[in-house]
């Protein structure tokens, strides 16, 4: 159980809530026990013909019960289900606390974009936690010990086997099926996995398959992967409904054991005939509440699963151990000496030793294929990753030794792919800075062309925004920072040549005087850069200014050529 | 909805096993109800010895034991029915998808196309496995309970008969309720529940500007606010099923009250009777108020189920090949006759004639959104043609058999897909010829790839695609190159990339171009003023149509639009 910890902990914190759906599922546990209890009563105590007036006050009995019952049903359902939904919240910020200090390291660890799905997908299901795991149990306990109080006044046998009958389907048998649960696992999670991946391949591959002929036999693989996860979907069905019917079984059984018991009892003198009925009913009601423990084996396996993946995802995460913080005010000066970088859990170096000085207030430009490392060397110089050798210092102090923080806090960063948040125009770009003027906010707009409202609506991940419009977005939101250090990634690659040139303008006006690294990946409007580093397959292999590269006739210039060549 | 009680119903074997099973549940419920009663009432009222009935007590274990052997059928039938009718979905589905014409996998739908073969399956299991079982359980078992009440007490049959339809009546009414509600709540739900991905997908931006620590906050405001505005909802249905709940609990009173006065005051029922009837009468109620559960499963299929029949009715003509089979010994002759082509809205090619010799190299040249793709992919046989034919060795393509056609066939595309597998699979992919080890490897120095094989650890073994290595786009584009100079097809179809690739690649792709050209007809998408220029013949297309055919210094001379288009990519570069 030591997966769930940490969410038993978050769930424990609702006192209030679950108290009171304790409460009151014990209120309407009860009464449906007295509801039906009182009604075996009536029809026996009927049978002997009583004064009217007897049952007149039975039947107001019944009334009462029944009311009691429906209401308790109504408050239990609406405070387990708040609290259930006031832990879903607990859990969001405890993990996202959790997460937040090793942003955006962690995010590198996994490739496929799809984790930050999972997570969420991960946390809804454990709100199940609560609902269908931890508080079942308790209500059963409590509601059977009030019946078994009170039956132990008519009969100790009755009581006792009432017990037995809990200890069946409140424990042994959930505890059987937890077990059985287990051993499934998470097969049908994993077939599911594969069939996604053998769909997806067989789409987005189609064409090439179609023209290799290996379309049947795909289709084929495609077959098998989509029977096998039925395969494991049934299986675990057939689990879910063999747990439901054993305890449905062992339930019954009680029943007629207490029916058994009761009426030996009274054959033999030691029970009043009168009451049989009552206790038949009794057994009968009682059990209805254990019917959710048939389901509690599998929803536990899902959330000692779900917990397990989400707390695992920042575990091994060192803390950054940066201490010193950068001056504000001042272009930093960078240097690389000899870095090496490579992915976790990779064996080729993504970047090769990669030495280049980054003079304070210098323009610097980084070009290169796809794939060459130029995006990763930002990163490093970002400190979103720390090379695996060698050395990159920010004004004479290893990176390692500075605060993220203080790093990010000090530039003005546009990456390849940024975020809008759900809002406005403003609030996306007051996310610079708070203290931005209005005025200051739209001529920042004006200079990379965009002529939005500031109250213009955003929606989520900027929907509404184009490719360009993005982007330019994001430039004017690095304007409004206003730091030292400008790390741009290709920030322009989805807008048009004449507002390109029309942005860089700008762009080179605001950063006159301060350090400037631009990944490109056109080769068109660098020859005001100071130099330009050229990187092909993780190494730097030529560095310079625009007229020395070109002078040079190396390799930047053929990429040079080449680039003339290409029609679009 | 219609088509899955249609596939339901189909399986008759299984709706049969359904309705047998659930006549069974209903006489177990019957027969457990009056073994109940008939002990109580002997050993209460007739003061009978235990021995006496104890052959009531093994009926009534016996008749227990057989309500759960029922139940775990009739369920066990509902598994059955939704993995039968899963199945059969996945399986159109997928048959669908291999006749699918290369334009849907272009058009960017797969996505969604896997969401319906995964989510949209599972969701109609609800409809097979709960919905169906209890609405048959629903029709029969309350019908024979009150059959046998009838027997007994008819005042309490018509009592139940009277009670019985406002249960459906008031669920009808809330379920309008509810709907309005949701459908209310719905646009709060959904913002407050995305908030959360939102931040997260955002919080590299948030630390960047270093916001992410006050994002706490919102997530917390906008998580109790889906909490409540969810409770608004649930609050609905919740007083539903109360309502409910007083409807069958003021049914059950009556009967009670009706019962009880007949028994003291009239004398004129037994206690054998009014016991019965009391314990029955939750049942019936009961097996009403499930059915009102199931019918939300079912209904939350509905969706589901529109999509998927959505997905099957979508007729795409496939398009047979025939039989003839198409010589190796030297690369076809290719001619377009009178060859047309259209889009559902908008595009269309008209009438295009061209002859392709064997071992020539052709390039299609023109603006984005001319049709550059779509001819290459005429070519390949992947799109058919509206009107007109493309003739192969004198004989429209079609009629060969599509093996022999794609066996002499390459498609180097833009961004070549990688297979899971191992590198050494992904070159030898698609040949039923055995290739060793060492083609694999002369393919891969011909290519450029054999030196990034050296350096990985598992050389040639390295498992790529999903779940494995990435490689980057010239990686890639060399890959697919290693792949046709292991095939040595007769045609090679070849998308240029669009955007310059590292140096090394650049050049492999020249150099191998050139060598492929010696034993094989080249037609390629071109971008690259040299691919232009090496061409003997280039097909100039603007908007559909054929604007030229001939050399770069033929439609230079010749063709305005074609001038015009070189000149304004030459004198773009001068920045």
């Amino acid at each position: 159980m030591k997966e769930l910890n940490e969410v038993i902990r978050l769930v424990v914190l609702e006192k209030r809530d679950i108290v009171l759906s304790v409460v009151f599922g014990f209120l309407a546990g009860m009464s449906a026990v007295g509801l039906f209890a009182s009604s075996g009563y009536l029809i026996s105590k009927a049978a002997l013909m009583p004064p009217l007036y007897a049952l007149t006050v039975l039947i107001a009995f019944l009334k009462l019960f029944g009311f009691a019952r429906a209401l308790g049903r109504y408050a239990e359902r609406y405070f387990s289900h708040r609290a259930t939904f006031t832990i879903l919240s607990n859990l969001r910020l405890s993990f996202y606390k959790k997460l937040e200090p090793h942003a955006p390291r962690v995010f590198q660890k996994y490739r496929s974009g799809d984790l930050l799905s999972r997570i969420v997908g991960d946390v809804e299901s454990l709100q199940n936690f609560f609902l269908r795991v931890y508080y079942p149990p308790v209500v059963l306990v409590i509601i059977f010990l009030g019946t078994i109080v009170f039956t132990s006044i008519f009969s100790i046998g009755v009581a006792t086997v009432l017990l037995v009958g809990l200890v069946l389907t409140g424990l042994l048998i959930p505890a059987w099926y937890t077990v059985k649960q287990r051993k499934l696992g998470n097969k049908v999670r994993h077939a599911r996995g594969n069939l996604s991946t053998e769909a997806t391949e067989f789409l987005y591959g189609f064409r090439d398959l179609k023209i290799y002929q290996q379309l049947d036999a795909k289709q084929e693989n495609l077959q098998h992967a989509a029977d096998a996860y039925l395969e494991e979907q049934e299986k675990d069905s057939m689990q879910m409904l063999s747990s439901h019917s054993w305890n449905t079984f062992v339930t019954l059984l009680v029943s007629w054991v207490v029916t058994g018991v009761g009426a030996l009892l009274v054959a033999e003198g030691d029970l009043n005939g009168l009451f049989l009925a009552m206790l038949v009913m009794v057994s009968l009601t009682v059990f209805e509440n254990a019917v959710p423990m048939a389901v509690l084996p599998s929803h536990l396996q899902d959330s000692k699963l779900a917990s397990e993946r989400l707390f695992s995802i920042v575990d091994g995460e060192g803390e950054d151990k940066g201490t010193l913080l950068l001056e504000r005010g001042n272009a930093p000066e960078i240097v690389l000496s000899q870095v090496h970088y490579r992915f976790p859990g990779e064996t080729r170096d993504v970047l090769k030793d990669v030495t280049i000085t980054i003079p304070s207030g210098s323009k610097t430009a980084i070009v290169g294929a796809s794939g060459s490392g130029k995006s990763t060397l930002l990163q490093l110089l970002m400190k979103f990753q720390t090379p695996v050798m060698g050395e990159v210092t920010v004004n004479g102090y290893d990176i390692q030794h500075v605060t993220e923080e203080s790093v990010w806090q000090h530039s003005n960063v546009v990456l390849q792919e940024n975020h809008y948040f759900y809002g406005t125009i403003r609030e996306n770009l007051q996310l610079a800075s708070d203290d931005s003027s209005e005025e200051e906010m739209i001529s920042a707009l004006e200079e990379v062309g965009l002529s939005f409202k500031l109250d213009q609506p955003v929606l989520e991940k900027g929907e509404n925004l184009s490719g360009g419009e993005k982007q330019r977005l994001s430039i004017a939101r690095a304007f409004l920072k206003g730091e030292r250090l400008w790390l741009l990634d290709e920030p322009a690659s989805s807008v048009d040549a004449l507002n390109e040139k029309e942005i860089y303008k700008h762009l080179y006006e605001r950063a006159k005087d301060d350090t400037l690294v631009l990944i490109s990946h056109r080769l068109s409007g660098l020859e005001r850069m100071d130099q330009i580093v050229v990187m092909d397959d993780g190494s730097v292999v030529e560095q310079g200014s625009y007229d020395e590269l070109m002078k040079r006739q190396g390799y930047f210039y053929e990429m040079k050529q080449i680039e003339n060549n290409i029609f679009s | 909805m219609k088509h899955l009680s249609r596939l339901a119903f189909s399986h008759r074997k299984m709706i049969m096993l359904l309705i047998f099973t659930s006549v069974l549940i209903g006489a177990t419920i019957i027969g457990q109800s009056y073994f109940f009663v008939a002990i109580v009432d002997r050993i209460f009222l007739d003061e009978q010895s235990f021995r006496e009935i104890l052959p009531l007590l093994v009926g009534l274990l016996l008749v227990l034991a057989g309500r759960t052997l029922f139940t775990w059928l009739n369920g066990r039938t509902g598994v059955k029915l939704a993995s039968k009718a899963k199945r059969h979905y996945r399986q159109s589905i997928i048959k669908k998808f291999s006749r699918n014409p290369v334009q849907t996998s272009l058009q960017g739908q797969s996505g969604r196309k896997v969401s319906v073969l995964m989510d949209a399956v599972d969701e109609v299991d609800g409809y097979f496995s709960s919905y169906v079982p209890q609405m048959i359980q629903t029709m029969i078992i309350p019908v024979m309970i009150l059959i046998v009440v009838f027997t007994q007490h008819i005042y309490s049959g018509l009592i139940m008969i009277i009670t019985a339809p406002f249960i459906p009546l008031f669920m009808a009414i809330i379920g309008v309720m509810t709907k309005k509600k949701s459908e209310d709540q719905m646009e709060k739900m959904n913002a407050f529940s995305g908030k959360f991905l939102d931040t997260l997908q955002g919080l590299t931006t948030l630390k960047l500007f270093g916001r992410s620590k006050q994002q706490q906050k919102e997530i917390e405001t906008s998580s109790l606010g889906f909490r409540d505005a969810t409770m608004e909802v649930l609050k609905v249905a919740f007083v539903s099923s109360l309502m409910l709940e007083f409807i069958s609990m003021l049914s059950i009173g009556i009967i009670a009250l009706e019962i009880a006065i007949r028994l003291v005051v009239f004398e004129s029922v037994s206690f054998f009777t009014a016991f019965f009837i009391l314990i029955l009468a939750p049942e019936f109620y009961l097996t009403l108020k499930d059915f009102g559960s199931a019918f939300h499963t079912g209904r939350g299929s509905s969706g589901a189920a529109n999509q998927l029949s959505g997905e099957l009715e979508k007729e795409e003509e496939g398009f047979g090949w025939g039989e003839a089979k198409l010589g190796r010994e030297k690369p076809p002759l290719i001619q377009l006759k009178d060859m047309s082509f259209r889009y559902e809205k908008g595009f269309s090619m008209e009438n295009l004639q061209a002859t392709i010799l064997p071992r020539s190299q052709v390039a299609i040249v023109g603006k984005s959104g001319a049709g550059k793709s779509t001819l290459l992919h005429l070519f390949a046989g992947l799109m058919k043609p509206d009107s007109g034919e493309i003739f192969i060795n004198d004989r429209p393509l079609f009629d060969y058999q599509q093996r022999e056609w794609f066996s002499q066939l390459s498609y180097i595309s833009q961004n070549p897909y990688i297979f899971s597998g191992t590198i050494a699979d992904n070159i030898a992919i698609g040949d039923e010829k055995p290739y060793t080890r060492n083609d694999i490897k002369k393919a891969a120095e011909k290519a450029g790839i054999a030196a990034l094989m050296e350096s990985l650890e598992q050389g040639y073994d390295t498992p790529v695609g999903e779940g494995g290595r990435g490689l980057s786009g010239g990686e890639k584009q060399r890959l697919a190159i290693a792949r046709t100079f292991l095939k040595r097809p007769s045609v090679i179809l070849f998308d240029e990339p669009t955007t310059g690739l590292d140096l090394k690649t650049e050049h492999i792709l020249q150099r191998s171009i050139e060598e492929l050209s010696r034993f094989a007809t080249i037609i390629t998408v071109a971008h690259r003023l040299h691919t232009i220029k090496n061409a003997d013949q280039i097909l100039f297309l603007d908007n559909g149509e054929l604007k030229g055919q001939g050399t770069h210094e033929d439609l230079l001379e010749t063709v305005e639009d074609y001038r015009a288009m070189v000149s304004a990519q030459q004198g773009g570069d001068t920045t």
